[in-house]
């Protein structure tokens, strides 16, 4: 079964997860955008536990998941650079937490915020490359067609809609660069509202 | 290079860097933290793995070379040692005045 979510907060995604075990839906997989896959099983009482973390190589990816392994931890799902990383304990209803200190545990978020910015940054350099090759002039991202707003009547719908297809083309790559950007910003932005909430905790401890 | 900046340090990284005067990987290093501390200080793997992390970047630890394939063992650097002896310092200076004043009353 799969299921499309968006968490902002790994709290709410782990208590997601330990609902879909009880009701016999573990998690297999999880994929870019929010989509979670699910195998049936006998309905059971887990802890899932969510990292966030990439790593440069496959060997630091390996050490990671070897220290987890050591410490208890069954690593269900995670790839190198796809950043969510989920354990459950090996010894079920253990209570267990994979951060013994609130700072580290707020690192998450960090590490989400930077990857949120760098890919608002790549897609604001992608934008402006575009924009680019036409000399920044926005109306040629538009209808071309030589006096299409003169026009009247059918002869204005034919032009028009000959048109549309190639118009739809030509602005489809900048909207999901801007829709890449707006949601990654958006994203960023909660993520580092929840570091700094988290950390001012820390401070006044 | 100004060592003072890493000063003063949390438990646990102090922990962590005497446990890593000897070479050893994660888990060992967990292993050992909670044993030195009589059980008081137990480290998690998540914050563990980023604590070598960090410790690494600060140079305080380097690794060193591993018989295991999959487990990176570090090590304490020079600099490691010398931040450990100025907090241990500090730690002792504390100490002193605090005893002072419980001897006074």
């Amino acid at each position: 079964m799969r299921k499309l979510k968006v968490f902002l907060d790994f709290n709410e995604e782990e208590s997601y997860l330990n609902d879909m075990a009880r009701k016999g839906y573990l998690l297999k997989k999880y994929s870019t955008f929010g989509i979670y896959h699910f195998i049936e099983g006998e309905p059971q009482e887990l802890t899932y536990k969510i990292d966030y973390k990439v790593f440069r190589n496959h060997a630091d990816f390996e050490d990671y998941k070897a220290l987890f392994e050591d410490a208890g931890w069954i690593h269900v799902y995670g790839t190198k650079l796809g950043g969510n990383q989920y354990f459950i304990p090996k010894n079920k209803g253990a209570d267990n937490e994979i951060f013994s200190s609130r700072e580290s545990a707020a690192s998450r978020y960090k590490t989400f915020y930077n990857l949120c910015s760098i890919n608002v940054a790549v897609a604001a350099m992608c934008i402006i490359a575009v924009l680019s090759t036409n000399g920044f002039n926005l109306s040629a991202f538009g209808f071309l067609t030589p006096g299409l707003w003169d026009m009247a009547g059918a002869d204005f719908w034919r032009a028009f809609f000959f048109e549309l297809p190639f118009v739809i083309f030509r602005l489809l790559g900048p909207i999901l660069l801007i829709g890449m950007g707006v949601v990654y910003g958006y994203w960023g932005s909660k993520a580092k509202r929840t570091y700094d909430l988290q950390m001012k905790g820390c401070e006044n401890r | 290079m100004n060592l003072s900046k890493y000063l003063p340090m949390t438990e646990t990284t102090y922990y962590i860097l005497m446990a890593l005067c000897e070479p050893g990987h994660g888990y060992a290093v967990m292993q050992k933290v909670e044993e030195m501390s009589e059980g008081r200080v137990r480290i998690a793997a998540g914050t563990m793995y980023g604590a070598l992390e960090n410790l690494g970047k600060q140079k305080l630890i380097a690794p060193v070379k591993s018989e295991d394939a999959r487990r990176k063992m570090y090590q304490t650097t020079s600099e490691g040692r010398t931040v450990l002896q100025m907090e241990a310092q500090r730690l002792e200076h504390l100490l002193r005045v605090y005893k002072k004043m419980e001897e006074k009353e």
